[in-house]
């Protein structure tokens, strides 16, 4: 079995040691007048190494930057591409978290690189490849509000091609891994499978670096028919929330990995680790064809920064005893 | 002469500058529970005030001494622990509720604070409290085996404060569900647990809820056993009306007319004209006037002017039709 472990979305921007480099208290203090942008700057930079260091120290295989500069999912992005506007506050789904609503206000493009600096800065902190995580198009859409195509394939298929242009100056700038969060795709109905489609279909063809598409709160099971004919590497499933999402993996296709969502990213409750490898080895026995992840269901910033350091934990150490005893 | 169109509000007014402060100075521990508690009484006491001037009609406490909607309430109840810092936006955090063993009431939560705050008007103060569902959903579970069995336990809390509310006067209760739209699979659960928090009561009772997925629970929504829904209307520029045509609204409506996220002041020709729209689908005792949710986001002084604003335009349109308190 080849067990990668990973995580989803962002990290908790919070430090847990009492001095660390801590955002929130630089913001607030820039706010006062009492702090800089620069300031500001290097506590992003500490943070972030703060999160690559938590990551390795736990074993992580694919770490992730943690979006400590970023204020929501879809922002940082919108805001870098031609055509969008960003409107107010919107509660995330069903989180009881915000952000703002980017409006397509004109033809969507892509200009100039949005991710590539952070990415090249936390990938300096690691010899591990950093896996860089962006809002994936089709959310990326049902989070918007379209004010200038009218027609959401148009839409969609120009947001795919933007999200493939930064792809592609990621890729150029080493990246090896990108990860895109789709939480709609659990929520798409089966006739929208062709929307599906459009956005998916620019922004994964011809991909150097490895593609995750990751699906938190609801398996996307009324579109999988169409997902899985598409040329990603892995599939992300929330198979806490949505169980249901484990009747998907026998369709996957041979050869492909599904990045399994067995620690609860939403609740504090810890895991047993044993509990949670049992289930890893249960899909590797079952469909030995497949490659696996093992990752939290969604964002690790759902919760507090200690919990979350210690769901970390809890992943590395059931992947730990699932290659144990199932021959990594 | 028909009545109705009273005013009101959603619960939470601005925490004055002053407040926002003593209760930093408190958590750092740099003044004592008494000290802000005395700040506490004279800011409710002044909300109070305002909103008799203003000449609003079912007046609330202002929920000046609360933090967060949840939050203040788990504090007080048995089973109940509280996170470090989580994100809600940007750089906004907030501490949240963690079950980590069987949740009961230990005792009065906000009984108290509404006698207070009654003590200081003749009109009613209406008790304001967070609904099961909600409490449920936005806390952590670390000791139910489910969402149901915890807004089972929830509800019967919230349960024995409301019949206390009741027992010490409160003709208005309101019980708060603005999570109720989130899963609309979970809807006939949250109806559940509602009745459960509302048995026994004969007081009026209320519920907030926000727009959210309206569109996927309603009707089914009108099955929640309350008196009164109170929806933000002015946001979602009244477009719910027209649905409510087509599937009639049953109950009364707490109606929005105030977009509690901007700073702009409305006009009273537009209140005037949000009120008249909705006289066409509702009778007016079936309507309260209110802002689309809590002011806690405004400062005092803006929210004093929109309620101004939206008072007259209540008179206006009383006048015209011929309506009367």
């Amino acid at each position: 079995m080849n067990l990668i472990t990973t995580l989803a979305g962002s990290y908790p921007k919070l430090p847990t040691e009492p001095g660390a480099a801590n955002v929130r208290v630089v913001r607030n203090r820039i706010d006062q007048g009492k702090a800089t942008a620069g300031d500001l700057k290097r506590a992003v930079e500490e943070s972030t190494r703060r999160v690559v260091a938590l990551q390795e120290a736990a074993g992580i295989d694919l770490p992730v930057d943690g979006q400590i500069a970023w204020d929501d999912e879809q922002t940082p992005v919108a805001s870098g591409l031609e055509g969008f506007a960003i409107a107010g506050l919107i509660r995330y789904l069903d989180t009881n978290t915000y952000y703002r609503e980017p409006e397509i206000t004109g033809p969507v493009r892509w200009r100039a690189t949005i991710t590539v600096d952070a990415f090249r800065s936390a990938q300096s902190l690691t010899r591990r490849p950093i896996k860089v995580v962006l809002p994936g198009p089709y959310s990326l859409h049902r989070f918007s509000k379209d004010r200038h195509y009218g027609d959401p394939a148009q839409a969609l298929r120009a947001i795919g091609e933007a999200l493939a242009a930064e792809s592609r100056a990621l890729e150029d700038a080493g990246a090896r891994w990108l990860h895109f969060e789709e939480p709609w795709l659990g929520r798409a109905r089966a006739e929208e499978a062709p929307l599906v489609r459009a956005a998916l279909e620019p922004l994964l063809a011809g991909r150097r670096a490895s593609t995750v598409l990751h699906v938190p709160f609801r398996s996307p099971r009324s579109v999988f028919a169409v997902l899985r004919e598409l040329p990603w590497t892995a599939i992300g499933l929330d198979l806490v929330e949505a169980p249901d999402g484990w009747g998907l993996l026998a369709d996957v296709p041979a050869g492909r990995t599904v990045a399994l969502g067995l620690v609860d990213a939403r609740n504090t409750r810890l895991e047993d680790p044993a509990a949670v490898a049992d289930e890893v080895r249960r899909a590797a026995a079952q469909l030995p064809d497949l490659s696996y992840h093992l990752s939290p269901t969604a964002s690790l910033e759902y919760l507090p920064a200690d919990r979350a350091a210690e769901k970390v934990r809890v992943l590395a150490e059931a992947a730990r005893l699932a290659a144990q005893n199932g021959g990594r | 002469m028909p009545r109705g169109l009273w005013t009101t509000t959603v619960g939470s007014f601005p925490k004055p500058p002053e407040l926002e402060r003593a209760r930093n100075r408190f958590a750092k521990g740099e003044i004592s529970a008494e000290d802000l508690e005395r700040m506490e009484r004279e800011e409710t006491a002044r909300c109070v005030k305002m909103q008799e001037e203003i000449g609003l009609e079912i007046l609330v406490d202002g929920e000046l001494y609360r933090g967060d909607m949840t939050t203040y309430f788990a504090e007080r109840m048995a089973g109940y622990a509280i996170s470090n810092p989580v994100r809600s936006y940007g750089n906004r955090y907030y501490r949240k509720p963690v079950a980590v063993g069987a949740i009961r009431r230990k005792g009065a939560m906000t009984v108290e604070w509404w006698k207070y705050a009654q003590s200081l008007t003749p009109k009613p103060i209406k008790g304001m409290l967070t609904g099961p569902y909600t409490m449920m959903d936005w806390s952590f579970n670390e000791h139910y085996p489910s969402r149901e069995a915890m807004a089972m336990d929830l509800a019967a809390a919230v349960n024995e404060e409301a019949l206390a509310l009741q027992d010490a006067g409160a003709r208005y209760i309101q019980i708060d569900e603005p999570a109720i739209s989130v899963r609309p699979e979970e809807l006939p659960l949250a109806i559940r647990a509602f009745g459960r928090a509302v048995q026994g009561l004969t007081a009026k009772t209320i519920t907030h809820i926000c727009y959210g997925n309206f569109d996927v629970i309603y009707p089914a929504l009108l099955d929640l056993p309350v008196d009164q829904i109170d929806l933000e209307m002015a946001n979602s520029r009244y477009d719910l009306l027209e649905r409510f045509r087509a599937q009639p609204f049953t109950k009364e409506i707490g109606f929005g007319v105030l977009d509690v996220h901007s700073h702009r002041v409305e006009t009273k020709e537009e209140i005037v004209d949000g009120i008249r729209r909705a006289l066409e689908v509702l009778p007016p005792e079936r309507i309260y006037v209110d802002p689309d949710c809590g002011l806690k986001t405004r400062t005092v002084e803006e929210s004093r002017r929109k309620l101004e604003v939206m008072v007259a335009a209540v008179r206006e349109v009383r006048a015209e039709r011929g309506i009367t308190a």
